[in-house]
């Protein structure tokens, strides 16, 4: 008897929650961990089953939810998100062995950590709304509870709890309004039956549906103007779980967009898709700007995420748009493109995050102006966090650098159209992605030269030790990932355009060239990035022999040149603050950061300062000017709003007496 | 009309410009000039350290960059990194507090490095010999390569002898 991959995830993902909540506290990491990884390799293997057949895995039950019944049908799309969320996964729960976060040990972490993991996994496999939303909102849930864990030992926890819970919600809602839109006119609420009347729904009912499904996605996916909880909840969630967020949960707002614009609704109009890559755009460069001028390693590496999203929903909306404008293959490569960046952004977001971790455990700090200098001191882990750095800069040979050329090269080749929506849009996504790779190069200089280059500017990154071989085993999995793929893009391309045939149409003929090769069809350029990265290790060796042979000048070490100064101190090195503060300053208008300049005089004469304090700051624009201000204005409405209950049972009859009328006058 | 003519006319404000004057090279100098000149091979990029001059001499190496002398046509420059620099031009007496940053300043000037002492005090500490500030001259602290004698020595005299280190 075959054993049913989807049911057995479902099952060990429960079994781990189970087993983490009963036993003892010592039994319970282990155990919830070890489930999560088994749930994630049966996971990964299904998926992996289904990339290599055509057949789809389906797993029903009417016993787990009554009335519509639990139903799981994963296809080749769906597989390609398990799969990359499964790899997040097992390196996640690796590293969780090794990880000492006080409150991930708790018995509720433990409990709602492998149910977290399994939904994950099981999200793009739903094939009803209301399987898709029971795991959507147990997800949700358990990513809130996991966020925040140490909601007593720092405010800001519970601050990013609520952001996160209050923006997850309105999704959730969105999402619902938008899938019941659909079911109403499918007459059923499974997505086969949706897609099947889709294109003859009346044309408000798609637009409206698929923007409150964009919403509702958007916001999970951190998208620009609905990303502003991300850079909070996902610095303040531990390690492991943070590394599951950016790297795996955000994926799924991607995959829930592309699975009701492109396969639900079959595509959609020009403008549709105009808006999902202006809003990519958009995300791209609010993202990377501040990314490049974050100082918390961790918040750097959210606003990262929202970079990356960006630059997904940017593939996205161009593969949309082709499709659209009739043009098949230039719309797969373009999906292809940005699936295989979402893939690929899970390996080495997974890495920088889980590595970034462990400088914070070692350091008790995720500040970059007080790490510095361990790269000495915690050789492997910051080898891991320089090679997903490399690698989200986009740099040979490692696997960013495939996955954004393949973006690059399916805008280019949208250039010489006729189609003007596609000759304007298409010049804009090329500009912005060359922006945030400009951008993401700087942040990540930073990120690198001040966290783990130069001297410790503080006392616990002088005395950092490196961590425990389980945590840099998880990081280095993902790293080692990140080279592989880079190397030899082979092993995974093929395995992505099917599961881009899946939604675009399997009978588009293949537009890539395969083997060693990445690159389009017909002489239109193309990479090959094993040879590259052969190339790039024959130069070192030559450079290394050349230096070897021609005897190199004796090496004199000197006190860095500061002026002559007598003492020069950590305090005095380049710090990341100072790093950005160009960026700053060229973008003021858009991050528009606030200074405070504290100077308090002498009582004798006030021309003579005693102290003087400096304080700079740089908030999210939207949450200052969108966010504040709705809140504001609810609480305003609130608060007027208190007066019409003021205790009197005439006031109260008489509100009941009004619902009533109006209520039978609106169904009369 | 024959005494207005142009030439009569321009050549009154011909008689305005300074005279060229004359910077020779040195006359003789010694080996360990004469090697150090093979090595800079016409270019001499040097960073000016004040370890305690009264100022005379730093007026005279302000005046060598003008128009007028123009040492930069010799491929002397004054840098303002000793990293990127050649040698060191020091002026003044080592001060007590001027000792401790000019041995920085040497160790920081890449190798094979050339030191010049400009001025009297630079070589004798000169009037403020003996005084209570001054730790000693410039050859008690480091290895002097070239003496350029003078109290304040003239830009002309300057550029001779620091043509002879950059051998053109």
């Amino acid at each position: 008897m075959k054993i049913n991959l989807l049911a057995l995830t479902s099952i060990l993902g429960m079994a781990g929650a189970i087993a983490g909540a009963i036993t003892t506290q010592k039994l319970r990491k282990w155990l919830s961990s070890l489930f999560g990884i088994a749930t994630c390799v049966s996971g990964l293997v299904a998926a992996i089953e289904v990339l290599h057949s055509n057949h789809p895995m389906i797993f029903q039950s009417n016993k787990i939810l009554v009335l519509s019944g639990y139903s799981l049908q994963l296809d080749r799309f769906g597989a390609l998100f398990v799969a990359s969320g499964a790899v997040v996964g097992i390196a996640s729960m690796i590293f969780r062995l090794g990880y000492s976060g006080h409150g991930l040990a708790s018995r509720t972490a433990s409990f709602v950590l492998p149910l977290f993991v399994m939904t994950l996994l099981l999200v793009p496999a739903a094939t009803n709304v209301t399987t898709f939303l029971f795991l959507w909102e147990i997800m949700a849930i358990a990513s809130l509870l996991l966020v925040l864990v140490d909601h007593r030992k720092r405010p800001e926890v519970s601050n990013a709890g609520q952001w996160y819970g209050v923006m997850t919600h309105l999704g959730a809602a969105s999402i619902l309004i938008g899938f019941v839109l659909l079911a109403i006119y499918a007459k059923s609420q499974s997505f086969a039956s949706m897609e099947a009347t889709a294109h003859h729904l009346p044309s408000w009912v798609r637009t409206s549906s698929f923007f409150l499904l964009l919403i509702g996605f958007g916001s999970k996916a951190g998208l620009v103007p609905l990303h502003v909880w991300l850079p909070k909840a996902h610095p303040e969630a531990p390690g492991p779980v943070s590394a599951l967020m950016s790297a795996a949960m955000v994926n799924l707002g991607l995959y829930g967009v592309v699975r009701v614009g492109l396969g639900i609704l079959g595509g959609g109009p020009t403008w549709w898709w105009l808006t999902v890559m202006a809003l990519g755009a958009l995300s791209a460069m609010f993202g990377s700007l501040h990314s490049a001028t974050s100082t918390d390693l961790k918040r750097l590496l959210a606003y990262s995420t929202t970079d990356n999203i960006g630059l997904m929903f940017l593939g996205v909306g161009a593969a949309g748009l082709f499709q659209s404008t009739g043009h098949q293959s230039l719309a797969l490569i373009a999906l292809v493109a940005a699936l295989l960046h979402m893939a690929f952004h899970a390996l080495f977001k997974g890495s920088l995050f889980l590595s970034a971790s462990s400088l914070q455990q070692a350091t008790g700090s995720r500040d970059l102006d007080s790490l510095g200098g361990l790269l000495s001191k915690m050789p492997v882990t910051g080898t891991i966090f320089l090679i997903g750095s490399l690698s989200i800069a986009a740099l040979p040979p490692l696997c960013g650098f495939v996955s954004e050329w393949l973006l690059l090269q399916s805008m280019l080749h949208g250039l010489p159209s006729s189609n003007p929506s596609l000759a304007i849009a298409m010049p804009v996504g090329v500009g912005v992605l060359a922006l945030t790779g400009g951008l993401t190069a700087l942040t990540f200089v930073k990120a690198v030269g001040i966290g783990i280059l130069g001297q410790a500017r503080s006392k616990p990154a002088n005395d950092a030790h490196e961590v425990r071989p389980t945590m840099w085993v998880g990081a280095g999995l993902l790293s080692a990932m990140c080279f592989l793929f880079g190397v030899a893009p082979f092993l995974v391309i093929p395995s992505v355009i099917n599961s881009s045939k899946e939604l675009i149409g399997t009978n588009v003929a293949n537009p890539l060239v395969g083997g060693w090769q990445v690159g389009l069809l017909g002489n239109q350029g193309a990479i090959e990035p094993g040879l590259l990265a052969f190339l790039i290790v024959v130069f070192v060796a030559i450079i290394g022999g050349l230096r070897k042979l021609i005897q190199a000048p004796s090496v004199r070490r000197a006190e860095a040149w500061g002026c002559g100064r007598e003492t020069q101190t950590s305090r005095m090195e380049y710090t990341a603050t100072s790093f950005g503060e160009p960026v700053v300053r060229v973008f003021e208008d858009v991050l528009s950061p606030s200074h405070n300049l504290d100077a308090s005089q002498l009582s004798e004469s006030r021309y003579y300062v005693e102290a003087a304090h400096f304080h700079t700051s740089l908030d999210d624009a939207f949450e200052r000017r969108l966010y504040r201000q709705a809140a504001a204005g609810l609480r305003w409405w609130g608060s007027n709003a208190r007066r019409l209950p003021n205790g009197s049972i005439h006031r109260y009859l008489m509100f009941g007496m009004v619902a009533l009328v109006v209520v039978l006058v609106a169904l009369g | 009309m024959m005494f207005l003519s142009i030439e009569r006319i321009t050549g009154i404000f011909k008689d305005f410009r300074p005279k060229s004057i004359s910077v020779p090279f040195p006359s003789e100098v010694t080996p360990g000039v004469q090697e150090a000149s093979r090595r800079n091979r016409g270019s001499l990029q040097l960073r000016h350290l004040d370890a305690g001059s009264c100022n005379g001499c730093e007026m005279e190496i302000a005046s060598m960059t003008s128009p007028i002398y123009d040492v930069e046509r010799f491929g002397i420059k004054l840098e303002a990194s000793p990293r990127h620099c050649d040698g060191l031009l020091v002026t003044g007496p080592v001060t007590r507090n001027m000792s401790g940053p000019l041995l920085k300043t040497y160790e920081a000037v890449p190798q094979p490095r050339v030191v010049v002492a400009l001025g009297d005090c630079a070589l004798d500490c000169g009037v403020f010999k003996g005084a209570y500030g001054v730790e000693g001259t410039l050859g008690d602290i480091l290895p002097v390569d070239l003496e350029i004698p003078g109290c304040p020595p003239e830009p002309a005299s300057i550029i001779t002898a620091l043509r002879g280190l950059v051998g053109r």
